[in-house]
């Protein structure tokens, strides 16, 4: 875990330092946003100087590692020019309350779905459900964020086109965010319930005399949720991915629109800090889901 | 008086275009108290019989005909009655008992769930089937039940299941080939279980099986299934003592104890029967009469057979 953080903190400050154009310039044109062509070469290197600019890549990327070991500091923005631990305080919970609404909605509304296909299949309804999930996962987030915008803000005027804090502000870009996830948990649902039904336990349990919502609640249930389970790991990063458009779109104040901004404007210690707690979170979820994955299945406790 | 009486039982699965007759027009009675076997070769469609009654094939299975039990049809019951029926009269030990255990939910739960549907005190339920399981050899029975089917030998999953089916003391088990991938010395063990299910229990059994010692060992009637038809129905000894049908003597000839002598030969597609009699192709009696003409079941000495040279054997 801790070295797929170093890779990727490696990466993105090597990715973000090949990128055309000259960091202290752009910051400096970023912070002057009118007076473009006024920057001059003093300023810029004073820039270079004062963050230490100039020095090689590997001597900054290091620097930077050993100040967030030792003193838990991993910069301060050069635009903002404040501690990015301020910065991602301040975004952080807007991220966190969007894809945790989002995830949320993905979960039940495709794991409810998806039993509910599994239970119908072949049947009309079950048709429908997997026509519309496949419009769900094949629609990228952004369209399907500016048509929600459309239809529900513009047409009927039901949501506010952006904007955050209230309950209604929530409702178009959780709405954006997890039909993707929402498609894809409820086919993968879909496909390992029938699987599951198909079992002998399902067949013996039948035998048994179990009526049908205790046989799927207690038999199946349990049986088809692991390769779903794996899904809504997965999910949980396309979420964060997405986030960072979504958040774009509908002017979020969160992480994703903080990472956009700060790459445009070259604010390197932002986008370091940014891409770190995005990758920490994914981290996290994905250790919940291997301590799941042993909690259901008794085989994996002991194995 | 038969418990169970089975009439112009037909199931075919459709496969593409074509059907495949797993099971075509079998009559049979199980009467009250007796152990009833139904033996043949890996898919003479035994085991689809003992689902179907039950109505467990899967939903494309195209069934026709009727069982009664008591005298009721249960292919014309409502799913709640049929549950009713599942659950209290008529259970089913299945093959395959790895598979038949939910792997994620401890035994106690699946062993307990028996009695939730009929109204019974789980405790008291509980009690009774740690008892059974007792006598149907597994020790220490209490501690079994707070494992998972995985933490079990196949021997004791199989007891385990035995001890499911019966628990609720149906007036009808059907045993699904109970020996079915079993070693030899668990299947010595299933044979010791059977007998004694049989002894201490006394209650009506169906089953299914191509373990020819167990079914002599246990059935007190055997009907003999070739490619989905009965062939040979009669008592256990006389069926497995002196086989009259061609089939059913090669079966016996073929046990190693009685030589090994192979079969030739397969069973014929199912979803192009041959013309005529079914086994006419493997058959060292064969005549002209057998590609012509598919034999009917005939009274023979007491047993039926379906043969057209009964008399020359």
């Amino acid at each position: 875990m801790i070295l797929t953080l170093f890779a990727v903190c490696a990466l993105t400050f090597f990715l973000m330092n090949v990128i055309p154009g000259g960091t202290a310039e752009l910051v400096l044109k970023h912070t002057l946003v009118g007076l473009e062509d006024s920057v001059s070469k003093e300023q810029v290197n004073q820039i270079s100087s004062r963050y230490n600019l100039d020095d090689p890549l590997y001597i900054q990327f290091f620097r930077w590692i050993k100040e967030a070991i030792v003193t838990g500091d991993i910069g301060t923005s050069y635009v903002f020019k404040k501690p990015v631990l301020y910065l991602l305080a301040l975004r952080l919970p807007a991220t966190i309350q969007l894809a945790g609404v989002s995830m949320v909605i993905a979960i039940l509304a495709g794991v409810s779905m998806g039993i509910y296909s599994a239970l119908k299949e072949n049947r009309i309804s079950d048709h429908i459900l997997r026509i519309v999930t496949l419009f769900g996962v094949s629609m990228p987030g952004f369209w399907v964020a500016l048509l929600l915008i459309l239809i529900f803000s513009l047409k009927l005027k039901l949501a506010p086109v952006a904007g955050y804090g209230s309950l209604e502000n929530l409702f178009l870009p959780a709405a954006a965010l997890s039909l993707h996830s929402v498609a894809a948990v409820m086919r993968v649902t879909r496909i390992s319930m029938l699987e599951t039904l198909g079992q002998e336990y399902i067949r013996f349990a039948k035998a048994k005399g179990l009526p049908l919502w205790k046989i799927v609640s207690r038999h199946a249930l349990k049986n088809a949720m692991l390769p779903v389970i794996t899904v809504i790991g997965f999910q949980m990063g396309s979420l964060l991915g997405g986030a960072v458009v979504i958040e774009k779109i509908f002017a979020w104040p969160g992480i994703g629109s903080l990472l956009v901004d700060s790459i445009s404007a070259r604010d390197l210690p932002v986008v370091q800090g940014c891409v770190l707690a995005i990758v920490t979170m994914f981290l996290f979820v994905h250790f919940l889901v291997d301590m799941l994955y042993t909690h259901l299945d008794p085989r994996i406790r002991y194995g | 008086m038969s418990l169970l009486e089975i009439r112009d039982l037909s199931v075919e699965f459709p496969a593409g275009e074509n059907t495949v007759k797993a099971v075509s027009h079998v009559f049979f009675n199980v009467r009250e108290g007796e152990t009833f076997g139904i033996i043949g070769e890996s898919g003479s469609g035994k085991s689809v019989i003992g689902l179907a009654l039950l109505r467990l094939l899967p939903a494309n299975a195209n069934i026709s005909g009727a069982v009664l039990f008591h005298g009721q049809d249960l292919f014309s019951l409502r799913p709640s009655e049929l549950r009713k029926i599942r659950g209290k009269c008529i259970s089913l030990m299945p093959q395959n008992p790895a598979g038949a255990l939910n792997p994620v939910l401890k035994n106690r739960l699946q062993i307990e769930e028996v009695f939730e549907e009929r109204g019974i005190d789980k405790k008291e339920g509980m009690k009774k089937s740690l008892r059974l399981m007792k006598k149907l050899l597994l020790k220490d029975p209490e501690k079994l039940c707070d494992l998972y089917p995985h933490q079990l030998s196949g021997g004791m999953r199989q007891r385990l299941v035995a001890c499911m089916s019966l628990s609720f003391e149906p007036e009808l088990l059907i045993a699904d080939e109970p020996t079915k991938g079993l070693d030899p010395e668990a299947k010595e063990g299933a044979v010791e279980l059977f007998t004694k299910i049989k002894k201490e229990y006394g209650k009506t059994m169906l089953l299914i099986t191509h373990d020819l010692d167990l079914a002599l060992e246990v059935c007190d009637r055997i009907a003999v299934m070739y490619a989905g038809e009965i062939v040979e129905l009669d008592k256990a000894s006389k069926v497995l003592g002196t086989p009259l049908h061609p089939y059913t003597k090669g079966l016996v000839r073929a046990q190693p104890r009685n030589g090994l002598v192979p079969l030739s030969g397969q069973s014929p597609s199912r979803i192009s029967l041959p013309e005529g009699c079914l086994f006419h192709e493997r058959c060292r009696y064969s005549g002209i009469e057998c590609f012509r003409k598919h034999p009917e079941m005939k009274n023979h000495k007491g047993g039926w057979i379906r043969c057209h040279f009964q008399s020359l054997q």
